[in-house]
């Protein structure tokens, strides 16, 4: 396995240019991520990363995270454990919004349905901002 | 006394993560060998016998039927049948002739995703699914491969990730993403089934998602794990002090501390030995600690394996014959065998 | 989802598990382009957040239409089909018809300990002090129905024997058609396989609606328009179906939109009325019933069909039974148990050869068992009474709860016995006032007339993408 250096800089990296999947602009430039997002901790292998979701009712919240949770399985090897969650008290359904994105039974089951899978790739590869 | 946890083969096979692995009944006794299924994100189900030189081979695929993962696999008691749960919203029973696997039936109903599926111990009338649409069936199996609905159970507020019938009476437990265990029973004009007690938060439950449940062979003790990092153990208060009563199972113990990640599965040895895989990479193995008779039943870190698989842990079995196997299966898309070996001193 | 829609509907939901606010994508569909694309952009951060729009309203059509769920339309239902609408509309001076159902009835009967009459009698003296035009027993728009019922299983059935192999046959076994938590599902999950089998005929709800809107309109001498109907029914997913876009019409293409069921109330909203009025029901005097279109007859007493689902299995058979085979069946029916008392059938045999086979399956299992075999090619059954509820439409999900220490078991057994109770058995052909429909209005059973008015279509609705997106 490559050896892939863990650090912030290197998770903003992967992570900025994810397009929202309402709007035509990535994460970072609608303040959902930024550096101060993204929690790491090189030695165990853990990536936390808390967005914050443009409006408390945002629809698409959990789309977000998929997003996320997706490039991160892409760029880093399957042994970083990878939490996701949106910043407290940022979404109206906080609780239930975070418990869905951290079941990788449902997160898996979400990524076989085509048109959650498409959108998912058109946020993460689409260069149409 | 130290035991170690002794990796006997991994088995490749698979290509994408491995999710649940069943020990065909009756197989590593006695001189039959044994034989273990898989299932597998890859849509696939695979059927692994111990050869003659000692290892385990692939001996079939089962493909083709499922479009989706398959979630989870159950052999019927007599080991004439496995039955498949699957994303695609069926369940597929497969018979086995010879080493030649048949889809005879796939049963639709659940409106999406089937994650667990088990077949009742006595004598494999009954069968039980769950799944994200919430509700748990009861299906009843008759001759010619033919299954009909007996029940559609909707007490769940959330998606029932594992049903599990109790070894020694028709009792079916389902857990879910609701953070419960729910107990259910036949009516007592059989017309249809109800649930007798939740278990939950208010009477020393879990408080997240509870992902497996098992029971110890006499099925008078249950153990369940959960994505709250515990491993709990309940008891049939009802037939122990043999009482009826409408809230038969109570909690015994709590074991935390020991996984660090959402634990996935947990399973009960013949011999009394809990084992529980979790997302932290690891299997832990507990037994019952004799050494406090006052406080009441106990249990204890038999030992940890870390790093089991290169990633989660997604489904423990013991196997029930001779030699204490135990099977792992993981995100790393591989199955384990593993031997619990006593250290000489 | 609430608890109160039919076990089957609450199956066929999709995933409600984020909160109606946000899991809702109907709002989303209009409202999805919050950042107009050619506003300026600043630098990251320099964005200002977006700010949300007025809340989209919601109808229940659009529930009904979007596919995902059915969620929100609780909420959306309180507001149109409430009883703060019907008494609104009653202030507001509207003509109100209210049509009651026999199940709503016996119901109100087993509550007050008083007869299905004397319930049909002081609800009439109620809804008449409130204000209501005219009071309706929708046990005569059955009738109706169970007519065309009768007719179109007799064209299917007589296609079936012959030889010819028409692509465009209609196929056995015909499925019922006024359980609309069945149809719901049939349309939202089975899909357009199963919809051929479901019999083209309205339920007696929307009967008595197209009746009213058409016939009855113009024998009050008041314009469609103007009429505001009420159905009080035993079950909630009965709201849905008068929401259904096939039950409103125009009479010309540029004029207003008529609603055939304007509201549904429950059998619990209506006790919910009764209090609310601070009604002693049980002292409340006795009003003789509407004969314009009331299943009572000369001496007062009521009549109807067997059954309390509606008799849809038990009249055509004894129908086709009688007119096709020749046979009359004397006697109550012999239903045989099949696998629970929610499954049952009949058959007619000729020549040792099974010649009418017809079930009653209710519940969501047994639903299952027969869409199974139907799928599977090894349905023999002519005919199937599906209704989404077990027990039945006595035991909808509208009608009063048990009282306390009473089972929902020994609530069914009263309520059977009441529904029955000095209704007089007759058979819908001889309905005088249904005879009156065909002779004055829509000549006779599975005409043009009776098509275009008691008849209506299914479609499958397809998941919407965005609900997926939603609801994973």
């Amino acid at each position: 396995m490559i050896d892939v250096i863990l650090d912030l800089k290197v998770v903003i990296h992967f992570v900025r240019d994810i397009r929202d999947p309402e709007h035509p602009y990535s994460l970072e430039q609608l303040s959902v991520l930024s550096e101060e997002s993204i929690t790491v901790d090189e030695k165990l292998g853990r990536i936390l990363i808390t967005f914050t979701p443009t409006i408390q009712h945002c629809s698409m919240a959990t789309v977000i995270g998929l997003c996320l949770r997706e490039k991160l399985k892409n760029c880093f090897p399957p042994h970083f454990k990878v939490d996701i969650k949106v910043a407290p008290g940022s979404h109206a359904d906080e609780e239930s919004v975070n418990k869905q994105l951290n079941d990788k039974e449902r997160v898996a089951a979400a990524m076989e349905n085509p048109n959650l899978r498409q959108l998912v790739d058109e946020c993460l590869y689409s260069s149409e901002l | 006394m130290d035991f170690e946890l002794r990796e006997i083969q991994r088995l490749d096979g698979h290509t994408d993560r491995v999710w649940c692995v069943a020990w065909k009944p009756d197989t590593g006794i006695n001189g039959v060998p044994a034989v273990l299924a898989s299932c597998s994100g890859d849509k696939t189900v695979r059927i692994w016998e111990h050869n003659s030189i000692g290892s385990f081979q692939c001996q079939a695929v089962l493909e083709e039927i499922h479009t989706r993962t398959v979630r989870s696999c159950a052999w019927s008691p007599s080991g004439k049948y496995l039955a498949t749960a699957s994303f695609d919203a069926t369940t597929a029973i497969w018979e086995n002739v010879g080493v030649d696997f048949e889809c005879v039936s796939t049963l639709e109903g659940h409106d999406n995703e089937v994650k667990s599926v088990s077949w009742n111990a006595s004598l494999g009338t009954l069968l039980a699914t769950s799944g994200r649409d919430k509700s748990v069936w009861i299906w009843e199996v008759l001759p010619g491969n033919e299954f009909d609905c007996v029940s559609v159970l909707q007490g769940h507020t959330q998606d029932v990730k594992m049903v599990q019938w109790n070894p020694s009476m028709d009792t079916l437990f389902s857990c879910s993403y609701d953070n419960t265990i729910k107990v259910w029973v036949e009516d007592d004009d059989s017309d249809d089934w109800h649930c007798i007690q939740t278990l939950c938060e208010s009477n020393n439950g879990h408080t997240s998602t509870v992902w497996s449940l098992a029971f110890d062979a006499s099925g008078d003790k249950m153990v369940s794990c959960s994505d709250d990092l515990t491993v709990k153990i309940w008891t049939d208060v009802g037939r122990v002090q043999g009482s009826h009563n409408n809230a038969p199972w109570k909690h015994v113990c709590t074991l935390s501390g020991y996984h660090d990640r959402t634990i996935f599965s947990v399973h009960w040895s013949r011999e009394g030995i809990i084992a529980s895989g979790a997302a932290d990479d690891a299997i832990c193995l507990f037994v019952e600690n004799n050494d406090n008779e006052v406080d009441g039943p106990s249990f204890k870190l038999l030992l940890k394996k870390e790093k089991a698989h290169e990633i989660d842990v997604n489904s423990v079995q013991w196997n029930s014959g001779d030699k204490r196997l135990l099977a792992s299966a993981s995100d790393d898309g591989t199955v384990k065998i593993w031997e619990l070996v006593r250290l000489s001193e | 989802m609430s608890q109160k829609f039919s076990a089957t509907l609450r199956i066929g939901d999709l995933n409600d598990y984020i909160a109606p606010s946000q899991g809702c994508v109907v709002s989303l569909n209009s409202n999805s382009n919050r950042i107009d694309k050619s506003q300026n952009v600043g630098k990251a951060g320099a964005l200002s957040k977006p700010v949300q729009k007025e809340p989209v309203k919601i109808s229940l059509k659009d529930c009904l239409a979007c596919s995902g769920c059915i969620t929100s339309a609780e909420t959306v239902m309180l507001e149109k089909q409430s009883l703060d609408e019907f008494l609104s509309n009653l202030e507001k001076g509207k003509t109100v018809i209210v049509s009651l159902s026999p199940q709503s009835r016996a119901s109100l009967a087993i509550h007050y300990e008083l007869s299905s009459l004397q319930v049909f009698r002081k609800l009439t003296t109620l809804f008449k002090t409130l204000g209501v035009k005219a009071i309706f027993d929708t046990s005569c728009s059955r009738d109706l129905t169970l007519i065309e019922s009768c007719n179109e299983f007799m064209v299917r059935y007589k296609e079936s024997q012959c030889a010819s192999s028409g692509e465009s046959k209609p196929p056995l076994p015909m499925i019922s058609s006024s359980c609309p938590g069945w149809i719901c599902y049939a349309e939202k999950t089975l899909g357009s396989y199963i919809l051929p089998y479901i019999s083209s005929v309205k339920s007696p709800q929307q009967t008595i609606g197209a009746v009213v809107k058409n016939y009855i309109c113009q024998k009050l001498s008041v314009r469609p328009v103007d009429i505001y109907h009420v159905t009080v029914m035993p079950c909630y997913d009965k709201k849905l179906e008068a929401a259904r876009e096939d039950f409103v019409f125009q009479v010309d293409t540029d004029s207003e939109k008529i609603t055939e069921v304007d509201s549904v109330l429950t059998t619990g909203e209506v006790l919910d009325l009764i209090q609310l009025k601070a009604v002693d029901f049980q002292s409340l005097e006795e009003s003789p019933l509407d004969k314009l279109f009331a299943n009572i007859d000369e001496e007062g007493h009521l009549y109807g069909v067997h059954g309390s689902s509606g008799g849809y299995a038990e009249t055509i058979y004894r129908h086709v039974a009688k007119v096709l085979l020749g046979q009359e069946v004397k006697g109550p029916l012999a239903f045989k148990t099949i696998r629970n008392s929610d499954f049952q059938e009949v058959s007619l045999e000729v020549n040792d050869k099974s010649v009418l086979k017809f079930a009653l399956c209710y519940g969501f299992r047994n639903l299952q068992n027969v869409v199974r075999k139907l799928k599977m090619g090894k349905c023999d059954y002519h005919f199937l009474e599906i209704m989404a509820c077990p027990s039945g439409c006595l035991n909808g999900g509208g009608q009063i709860k048990p009282q306390s220490g009473q089972s929902g078991k020994e609530l069914i057994q009263l309520l059977e016995t009441a529904y029955v109770e000095n209704v007089v058995v007759s058979d819908p052909f001889n309905n005088p006032i249904i005879k009156g429909l065909y002779s004055e209005w829509l000549e006779q059973p599975g005409s043009e007339k009776a098509k275009r008015y008691l008849h209506t279509k299914y479609h499958p609705v397809v998941k919407s993408i965005t609900s997926q997106l939603q609801n994973w």
